[in-house]
């Protein structure tokens, strides 16, 4: 219903916005935010929060593309130099997400506090390793990846996300994993001494979130055939935008993946409708702040209506 | 009752916090289909005992024997699994989950088969055994698959017992269960315990409530700054000598 709203009106502000090459590029922004909001999703879910998503985003970007650069500067194939930047990438995820969750679950960090370190931490690696600027250099197959439109929309990393968004969301639905998810967030204490695991369980929840968060950071690279520094700058708070609009609770305990994708597409979409009509980038962060704002104020009306 | 062989025995639990000495040397022991009432003052050591009985706390000195022999536990989980389930006075729910998923909670059932392995949860079928056992247990809820927050607080309180009863094969320890009830919904409650005396259960049975613990124990045990002060069968007391026991005016020991 918003989402129709929204559509109409920046498709008579500019006419290109409706169009499968406009669609195909919201899905290209799209996909990056999908994956972070769904890692974002389990972690709300269990009570807690990560700021770290954007800047893992980053890091695994430059990460890959310093490591396609080194291996194809040393005359090793294409293909195999782009497998380790992937595998370079999703080590990042996975390592960020380790530290997440032992600050969470060994040193009792709040999550809050737990991931805006290993957020700076990152932001602060990223710009060590590329001395802030551009890793470009890729083999011409990098960009050919991310690029090449199946249908017009469809390129192998949104492909790659959709199949994510299914096995995520069945994942938290009809598993058991799901179950604790909810569990957790819902009541901890019930869920300790229903015999849970909840260290265990929440530092899955946090590599999990790290892994999407990197797969996300793939993804831009791919489509960039660059690391960008600056990517993902911001994309720990469109991610926390995406599932708090698709419904997700700040409070812990509720919340689904499906509606965090579609937050995700309301998100993407507003960028770059943004985008279209003119509004200078550096305008877009007030935005997605004012969709935090405004989908927090929504969720907690309901909740004191269905409380009254 | 005494001459039984108790199932489930604490003796010489000591426990100290710092300088504080919250448990002194307890003896406790509890039978099959036996309902033994645990009251005591406010910093009494009724907690402190329920923690060490149900795991969640380590004594410092002390020995735990089920069915005779020793036993130790190093969390909660292993004293669930050895069959004693603890009612816990904060609330043991997960209010967004399903009252089926919350009995099922930690225990959940999987479909068989490939998908099973997976981790797919059989959720049907745990409604359907969820809504048999309430039942059994004597508990009326509206439906199983409905979320544990649009319960009354009797309600949940009754799915919380009837969780504890339906898994407990040895032991259940109920810790203020009838607290924040009205008299209905308490009655429900006793009427749980009973039922739940009756499958064979040894139930320890922890309130302040003094009306609700002459009803359903048969045996009660005063604690009194961290010792055992008083101990009868539940026909010597009146409520008045349990209440002179509590407070220690009656000099009776």
């Amino acid at each position: 219903m918003v989402f129709a709203i929204m559509v109409t009106v920046f498709s008579i502000l500019n006419p290109r916005y409706f169009s499968t090459a406009s669609f195909g590029n919201i899905m290209q922004d799209f996909a990056p935010v999908m994956l972070m909001a769904i890692g974002q999703t389990f972690v709300i879910i269990t009570g807690g929060i990560d700021l770290s998503v954007g800047a893992v985003l980053g890091l695994s970007g430059v990460s890959a593309a310093l490591t396609v650069r080194a291996t194809t500067a040393n005359g090793i194939d294409p293909g195999l130099s782009i497998a380790a930047g992937i595998g370079t990438a999703l080590l990042v995820g996975v390592l960020v997400g380790v530290i997440n969750g032992l600050l969470v679950t060994r040193v009792n960090l709040a999550p809050f506090i737990a991931t805006l370190a290993t957020m700076g931490a990152c932001m602060g690696t990223t710009l060590v390793v590329t001395g802030g600027v551009q890793i470009a250099g890729a083999p011409a197959e990098v960009v050919q990846i991310g690029n090449t439109r199946y249908l017009d929309v469809f390129t192998a990393p949104l492909l790659v996300a959709l199949v994510i968004l299914v096995v995520a969301a069945v994942v938290l639905s009809k598993t058991r994993f799901g179950r604790h998810t909810y569990a957790i967030g819902s009541n901890v204490f019930a869920a300790r001494v229903a015999g849970i695991n909840v260290k265990r369980h929440l530092m899955k929840v946090y590599v999990l979130g790290g892994v999407l968060a990197s797969i996300a950071g793939l993804f831009v690279y791919f489509r960039l055939g660059s690391g960008s520094p600056a990517s993902g700058r911001g994309g720990e708070l469109q991610a926390i935008a995406a599932a708090v609009i698709g419904g997700v609770s700040l409070m812990g305990g509720l919340g689904r993946v499906t509606g965090a994708a579609l937050g995700a597409l309301i998100t993407a979409s507003v960028l770059s409708g943004l985008i279209l009509i003119g509004v200078e980038p550096n305008a877009q962060q007030i935005v997605v702040g004012a969709l935090i704002a405004v989908a927090v104020a929504v969720q907690g009306i309901g909740r004191s209506n269905a409380g009254s | 009752m005494t001459a039984q062989q108790p199932v489930y025995e604490a003796r010489g639990i000591s426990k100290r916090y710092g300088n504080v000495i919250a448990l002194d040397d307890v003896d406790f022991s509890v039978a099959a289909g036996e309902v033994v009432g645990l009251v005591g003052d406010n910093g009494a050591g009724k907690s402190t005992l329920v923690k060490a009985l149900s795991g969640a706390h380590r004594p410092n000195s002390g020995e735990l024997y089920l069915d005779g022999e020793r036993v130790e536990w190093h969390s909660p989980q292993q004293a669930l699994e050895a069959g004693i389930e603890t009612l816990y006075q904060d609330s043991s729910l997960a209010p967004d989950l399903s009252v089926s998923a919350n009995m099922f909670l930690g225990r959940e059932q999987l479909v068989p088969g490939f998908w099973g392995k997976l981790g797919f949860l059989a959720n049907k079928r745990m409604d359907e055994v969820a809504s048999q056992e309430l039942q059994n247990v004597g508990i009326a809820v509206p439906s199983s698959t409905r979320s544990i927050s649009k319960l009354s607080g009797g309600q949940r309180q009754a799915v919380a017992i009837g969780r504890a009863v339906s898994w407990a094969n040895k032991v259940i320890i109920l810790d203020e269960p009838t607290n924040h009830l009205g008299a209905r919904q308490s009655a429900e409650v006793l009427h749980v315990v009973k039922a739940a005396r009756e499958r064979g259960l040894a139930v320890i049975f922890i309130s302040h409530t003094l009306p609700h613990v002459l009803e359903v124990t048969d045996r009660i045990v005063v604690l009194r700054l961290g010792k055992v002060s008083v101990e009868a069968p539940t026909s010597e007391f009146t409520p008045d000598t349990l209440v002179k026991a509590i407070t220690g005016l009656s000099g009776a020991a």
